[in-house]
């Protein structure tokens, strides 16, 4: 999947912020989404590149990907199951 | 061959190491310390800090013992070292801001847990992981405090994320096109093999100075620091993870840690290598409860514990810098408080457990305990019933 240019429904942004927040708040926005949608999250964690991974494709939902922006944190994409 | 090299350079410095490989590896960094001198603590180190900056202040007359002769001063350190090389070597060191509620956190957590650490007499090493593979029952009882405090620092957190706002903050990197800045990402891994030698120049002055002993320290927490930076093991997880997300990772790569270091602990105090009696000093059962339970909340609040705190430090966390400074200060003033006011004798027994019930019990008692906890983890990781969100 072109990871640029997906189309996502809700935006979580949780730069700066670190273990346990980035898992905590991401679990949070996926209760809030209805099945099908797309969440994007901004992280700078280091954690999160193996956290929110393996945490997406839990419950029915499922990772898609991840990038590094060039501002420096990395983007990812999960879809609830 | 360069691609090879490149291929293993990157499994070992750029991925992420299994949790389960890193817990075998600490077991056995932490019984070499233990036949080296003594078990591997972390809070003492951070007693000793904090005793230096209340002396320098003018609060305390006796002067502590120098940081770089104190052993677990030392083995900190190394932690924090090796954690920074670690870093380097992923390219992943960076000065890390944090939103100031997070910072706010940091603060309260790692008083916390220099309050909890005094009365438990050690923290989740030297208190928790320690004192259980030394077979103290204060570590036991510490276990279960840190499981109660974790339950109510993550209810917090909880609470705040529904109440309480945050803010995204990031340091912004410098436009490598405006300007001829040296390009400090590239030369990360370059640095870090300097520091790591470094290291082992280090502990070449110490015993050409005649104190290999205690350099020995210094060299054993930096291996312990990059085996954790490298894998992010975090002790906290083994106690929040199975109420957050319901995930047992953690809680079996601690379990599989303690079970090979108290073995290897049991053999050797079995043995009579080392006087049996040694690392048994938690106050069983009021000290360790209290700070087991006082220590949980404050790691969750600060998103780190003793040792996590150190390796987060070396990769640029500025929010466990907090932390760490506030553990040190409150760790040495709530020590002095308790011998002063005379309540350290009201906190509990040290108590062995081969004395009081014999080793042909307390063997396979401790190994059915981590067993047990393995497989109720197990259990919650499919049914959820402890996960509280």
């Amino acid at each position: 999947m072109d990871l640029e240019n997906v189309q996502t429904n809700s935006v979580l942004d949780i730069r700066g912020l670190g273990c346990p927040m980035p898992l905590l708040k991401t679990k949070k926005a996926l209760k809030g989404m209805a099945s099908g949608e797309i969440l994007e999250i901004l992280g700078t964690d280091p954690g999160s590149k193996k956290d929110i991974p393996d945490f997406g494709n839990k419950g029915g939902n499922q990772f898609i990907g991840m990038v590094d922006a060039s501002e420096g944190h990395t983007r990812y994409f999960i879809k609830k199951g | 061959m360069k691609t090879e090299i490149q291929k293993y350079y990157s499994a070992v410095f750029e991925q992420e190491w299994p949790a389960w490989l890193a817990g075998m590896l600490i077991a056995i960094i932490a019984l070499m310390i233990f036949l080296w001198e003594s078990p591997w603590t972390i809070a003492a180190g951070y007693n000793d800090w904090g005793n230096w900056f209340w002396y320098l202040a003018g609060a305390y007359d006796k002067r502590p013992l120098d940081p770089w002769f104190h052993p677990v001063s030392l083995s900190n350190t190394g932690i924090l070292i090796g954690a920074f090389v670690s870093a380097l070597m992923a390219r992943q060191f960076k000065i890390r801001p944090a939103p100031k509620l997070e910072y706010a956190k940091g603060l309260a957590g790692g008083i916390l847990m220099g309050v909890g650490a005094s009365l438990a007499k050690g923290c989740n090493v030297g208190g928790f992981f320690s004192a259980v593979a030394m077979l103290s029952a204060g570590g036991f009882a510490m276990m279960i405090g840190l499981g109660a405090g974790a339950w109510v620092g993550l209810r917090y957190l909880l609470w705040e994320m529904e109440h309480l706002p945050s803010q995204a903050v990031y340091s912004k990197p410098k436009d490598k096109t405006k300007s001829k800045a040296f390009d400090w990402v590239k030369i990360q891994p370059y640095l870090g093999g300097g520091v790591a030698i470094g290291v082992i120049v280090v502990f070449y002055v110490y015993a050409f100075a005649d104190k290999t002993q205690v350099g020995g320290w210094l060299f054993f927490g930096f291996l312990i620091g990059l085996v954790m930076h490298r894998s992010r093991f975090c002790f906290v997880r083994a106690f929040r993870d199975p109420y957050m997300t319901g995930e047992a990772k953690m809680v079996k790569a601690v379990a599989v840690s303690l079970i090979i270091y108290f073995a290897g602990s049991s053999v050797i105090k079995g043995a009579y290598l080392v006087e049996p009696a040694m690392g048994i000093y938690h106050p069983f059962v009021l000290g360790s409860l209290t700070g087991g339970f006082i220590f949980g909340i404050g790691m969750l609040l600060a998103g780190g514990c003793a040792s996590s705190t150190l390796w987060r430090v070396g990769e640029g966390q500025t929010k466990l810098m907090v932390t760490m400074v506030a553990f040190a200060l409150t760790n040495s003033l709530t020590a002095k408080f308790l011998q002063v006011s005379g309540i350290n004798e009201k906190l509990g027994q040290d108590i062995f457990l081969p004395d009081v019930m014999t080793w042909q019990i307390t063997v396979p008692l401790v190994l059915t305990f981590f067993l047990t906890w393995v497989l109720v983890a197990m259990w919650n990781e499919e049914t959820e019933k402890f996960v509280v969100f």
